[in-house]
């Protein structure tokens, strides 16, 4: 079957990527999902928002939401019940805000970056490893990138990259559309290099 | 031999000092317009700033106000003056650049502008709050705060000192209990509310109101808080995507509490602010995937 164009522009981000990181390519997925998701959303100043490595919202404000709040938000996503029913029904409020902070910038704001970060798990259902890695995972993400000696070259692909997105006309499309193609071309291709 | 200047073959000899003079004034001019016109673009990307920070286009406010800095920091550079100064030090401001609006202020004072000083010592202590905090100074952390919310004429100073007084706040009353804790909520949701009396067009005050009122189970007045923060609008897409789910667990908590009767007036009246605001449902914004309930 001939490749789409969205295909095609996914296939060229990644290729490049892969010269910038060649051995990072847990980062492809976050990375295109940002600049894509800051591209559509807004024109200027999107390369600062890409790195926004902060879990989104003040992090102060993620940890003071009422007892009440948490309590719904997990009983609100029927997944994330089953996985935490134990403490939802004993109310160990401890335990909710502990995970709550991690899980709530994913699964309530929808964060491009961390949602793309946590897709394996998020696709299979495994909160609970999302809540153990988070901190390690996100601080690996930002040092792999501040290491990165040529951010500029880094800063002019991804907005390429982004610029051709626009160009497909994606509006037409949803994000979780656009989303599902970008993870399946990366596991695609990563999964033939790999063989 | 000397050397005979363009200048002065046109000019004659008798002429030369006042055509030199005439050189002298065009380079002053040149220079004094160079400098104006910097100051004028800098005072243009400032205002453009301000507009889209009045529309919450925070990404390209700030673009504007990064160019309103470069531009104020080349005319400081080469005419310092008050204006200049004050000009950067807003901008700096802006850009949250606490330590160098704060030297601006003091420079701007130093050269003439009144309230510089007072500006500088308002952006100090924000700063210091900011440092106490890090360091789980509450208290004073709290009371300089307070002082900032009352005092400060300068609106990030008095924005930046309202959120994180009031996170002190709840932090505070999810350590405590029964009166205690409606105690404090009270007094945030009070400080909050006189502030958002004072300017009832800044959407982020409502905001804060409504995420206290939350706290006090008031889900009525915290929905009509976030609705109208939602319509005036809020600085960041996080803040945002935070308030529309407030929306939507208020609605969910007067879907419990309220009889059968309000509910429904309830309902028919959010159902039309779902439509206005194209939500793919009730419990749904339109940024949101959907999902099984």
């Amino acid at each position: 079957m001939p490749k789409s164009p969205l295909e095609k522009t996914v296939e060229s981000g990644i290729s490049f990527l892969s010269k910038i990181f060649p051995l990072q390519s847990y980062l492809y997925f976050p990375l295109l999902n940002a600049s894509l998701f800051w591209a559509i959303k807004r024109t200027k100043e999107w390369k600062e928002k890409v790195f926004s490595w902060k879990v989104w919202l003040d992090p102060e404000r993620v940890h003071v939401k009422p007892d009440d709040f948490i309590l719904c938000f997990f009983k609100d996503h029927p997944a994330l019940m089953r996985c935490f029913e134990p403490e939802v029904r004993k109310k160990d409020m401890a335990s909710l805000r502990k995970s709550f902070v991690r899980l709530y910038p994913l699964l309530g704001l929808e964060d491009p970056f961390l949602s793309a970060l946590f897709h394996q798990e998020m696709e299979s259902g495994d909160y609970r490893k999302i809540v153990k890695e988070f901190d390690q995972k996100v601080r690996q993400a930002e040092e792999d990138i501040n290491e990165l000696k040529n951010q500029s070259q880094l800063i002019r692909g991804l907005k390429d990259f982004a610029g051709e997105m626009v160009s497909l006309n994606l509006e037409l499309l949803s994000q979780e559309k656009v989303q599902k193609v970008i993870a399946e071309v990366i596991k695609k291709q990563i999964g033939s290099k790999n063989e | 031999m000397n050397k005979v200047y363009p200048w002065e073959k046109a000019v004659g000899r008798e002429k030369r000092p006042v055509a030199f003079f005439v050189l002298l004034l065009f380079i002053c001019f040149a220079l004094f317009s160079s400098c104006a016109s910097h100051l004028r673009e800098a005072k243009l990307h400032y205002t453009q700033g301000q507009e889209y920070s009045r529309l919450y286009q925070t990404e390209e406010a700030l673009g504007s106000f990064k160019n309103a800095l470069q531009e104020a920091e080349r005319v400081v550079s080469k005419h310092p003056s008050s204006q200049a100064y004050m000009l950067k030090g807003m901008a700096e401001l802006k850009l949250k650049l606490w330590q160098s609006a704060e030297e601006s202020f003091r420079l701007a004072h130093s050269h003439g502008f009144e309230k510089g000083e007072e500006w500088a010592q308002q952006v100090s202590l924000l700063g210091l709050a900011l440092s106490l905090e890090e360091l789980w100074v509450e208290e004073s952390s709290l009371r300089i705060y307070i002082f900032l919310i009352q005092k400060s004429k300068l609106s990030p100073v008095t924005i930046l000192a309202a959120e994180r007084y009031t996170d002190a706040m709840l932090r505070k009353a999810l350590r405590q209990e029964g009166k205690e804790r409606e105690k404090l909520l009270a007094s945030a949701l009070k400080t909050a509310q006189k502030l958002s009396d004072g300017d009832l067009s800044c959407g982020f005050y409502h905001y804060l109101c409504s995420q206290i009122l939350s706290h006090l189970a008031d889900y009525g007045k915290s929905f009509e808080s976030a609705l109208m923060a939602k319509e005036l609008g809020l600085p960041t897409e996080e803040v945002y995507r935070d308030n529309d789910l407030q929306i939507v667990y208020c609605y969910q908590k007067l879907k419990e509490e309220l009889a059968s009767k309000e509910w429904e007036g309830f309902q028919r009246k959010y159902m039309e602010w779902v439509k206005r605001w194209k939500w793919k449902g009730p419990e749904t914004p339109s940024w949101q995937k959907e999902r099984q309930r």
